[in-house]
């Protein structure tokens, strides 16, 4: 069925149709929210939130992309999550990266070696790192622009922000995440390295 | 800037200005190369494999699926009820506004039918005592002047000052006319004049021979009823062109009017304020039942509509 068959399925009550669309975009959701949280536990718990209330809000939705309609939930919910630990900080930095690659095979590329392997862990570890040194406005306008792609008036509408306000938070966050590649890059190798 | 054009998002001009710019500046270049390198980092990053699936346990089905039903239930049901609520808000607007009309008018013809009557009324404590033929004259002069308080206070200090002879005929002739002539009514020192006038004796021996007369009838009268300065003026009128009237008649005059005066202000006060509360209340009663109406008319439209 296609995407528009089972939105209105799911509005009638038919959770099977939903979960169906959460098993085509739960990748994409989990992602956006772990680049944003910065750790699995509390990316996971966003998803999970974000799908309940896109269930439950099912009625409102008036057409479009379900995936950006998706985007904004959890976007919002990592955003409020964000600010409320800022209120109370928790989380300390050596939580991230505590992925187990054996669980993971989709990080395994069968075409590179070891060593590109870890480098390329290293430079998304830095990167991931990088990212969460920005404030929460700048950190989900940089990851739904360059980790999953949508759109200067996609992300005005997730995050419900001006063109504008789009256009210099996204330039300011990867000026920032620029000078933080220089500043820590300089054990990355030469392909990684910023001049 | 920078991050924009690397997104194509600048417009024409900007575009243009830019790589001018950045033709001409190589650090403005290196810039540029180090932030298309930056976002290209970003876009590489692996996605994170899922840790579990989302998908939604079977139980959150009745929870939404009962929702849209209460709401296609309602319409049908209350269907007429928004009409029939207009209908009865303008039925009862229309009665409010017709009773609303008809006390204005009664108000307007009343006041000017009940005014005469309400003053005297209204004053009655202090303006009864009058004999019938002494109370139509003073109320035809009421309705000329249309100010019978001001003539009480005007007899009252008169009434007042019967007792001391001595002092009232120089000021009885020089304000006593004054007040005749601003209230048409004559004040006992008016009368008194006119008195000596007639009889043309001396003003002294004759208001010695007159006051001590009216003083103790004026002053029977206060003590038989609260109209007394009235009563006096009255006794006044009397002497004027008769004999002096005697305390038995002063008696006489006195309680009769004092007691039809108590009844017709008693009657007078019942009849009225009776009637002008129950018009308010219907009035008040109307005009809530009208604002209720039209609230719940438009909280039903409102609900037909959804």
């Amino acid at each position: 069925m296609d995407e528009a068959t089972l939105i209105t399925a799911a509005q009638q009550g038919k959770v099977d149709a939903f979960n169906e669309l959460v098993l085509a975009y739960q990748c994409q959701v989990y992602n956006l929210a772990y680049r944003i949280m910065g750790d699995p536990a509390s990316a996971a718990d966003a998803t999970q939130e974000a799908f309940i209330s896109a269930y439950q809000s099912l009625a409102r939705f008036r057409g479009g992309s379900f995936k950006s309609y998706m985007m904004r939930i959890v976007a919002n919910r990592c955003y409020d999550e964000l600010r409320r630990r800022k209120r109370r900080p928790a989380k300390s930095f050596e939580d991230f990266g505590n992925v187990d690659e054996d669980a993971n095979p989709a990080l395994i590329n069968g075409h590179e070696g070891p060593e590109e392997y870890a480098e390329r862990q290293e430079m998304a570890r830095l990167l991931q790192a990088g990212i969460e040194t920005l404030p929460p406005g700048q950190r989900i306008t940089l990851v739904l622009s360059d980790v999953q792609g949508l759109s200067y008036q996609e992300i005005a509408e997730a995050t419900d922000v001006p063109l504008g306000t789009v256009r210099s938070r996204l330039a300011r966050a990867r000026g920032k995440l620029r000078d933080y590649l220089r500043t820590h890059g300089e054990l990355l190798p030469a392909q990684y390295r910023l001049e | 800037m920078l991050s924009a054009y690397v997104d194509g998002q600048l417009s024409a001009g900007e575009r243009v200005r830019l790589e001018a710019q950045l033709a001409a500046d190589s650090a403005l270049q290196a810039e540029l190369e180090a932030l298309r390198h930056t976002v290209a980092l970003v876009r590489d990053l692996p996605p994170v494999p899922l840790p579990r699936n989302f998908i939604l346990p079977q139980e959150m089905k009745t929870s939404v699926a009962a929702r849209p039903r209460p709401a296609r239930r309602v319409r049908p049901r209350r269907a007429w009820a928004a009409p029939l609520l207009t209908a009865a808000t303008v039925v009862v607007s229309l009665f409010f506004v017709v009773v609303l009309a008809g006390d204005l008018l009664l108000s307007g013809m009343g006041g000017q039918a009940f005014a005469p009557a309400s003053a005297p009324h209204k004053e009655a404590p202090q303006v009864a005592m009058e004999p019938a033929p002494v109370s139509e004259e003073i109320e035809a002069e009421a309705e000329a002047e249309g100010e019978i308080e001001v003539e009480v206070e005007k007899a009252i200090p008169a009434a007042t000052s019967i007792p001391i002879p001595a002092e009232v005929p120089p000021r009885a002739a020089t304000t006593a006319t004054p007040g005749a002539e601003h209230y048409g009514v004559e004040t006992p020192e008016d009368v008194e004049a006119t008195a000596l006038a007639a009889e043309g004796g001396g003003p002294v021996e004759e208001d010695n021979a007159l006051a001590p007369s009216p003083g103790p009838a004026a002053m029977e009268e206060a003590a038989a009823a609260p109209t007394a300065p009235a009563a006096a003026t009255v006794v006044m009128k009397k002497s004027v062109g008769e004999a002096e009237p005697t305390p038995s008649e002063v008696a006489q005059v006195a309680p009769p009017v004092a007691g039809e005066e108590e009844r017709g202000v008693s009657e007078g006060e019942d009849v009225e304020p009776a009637s002008v509360s129950l018009w308010r209340v219907l009035q008040v009663a109307l005009g809530l039942t009208a604002l209720a109406l039209a609230l719940v008319t438009v909280w039903a439209w409102r609900v037909r509509r959804q």
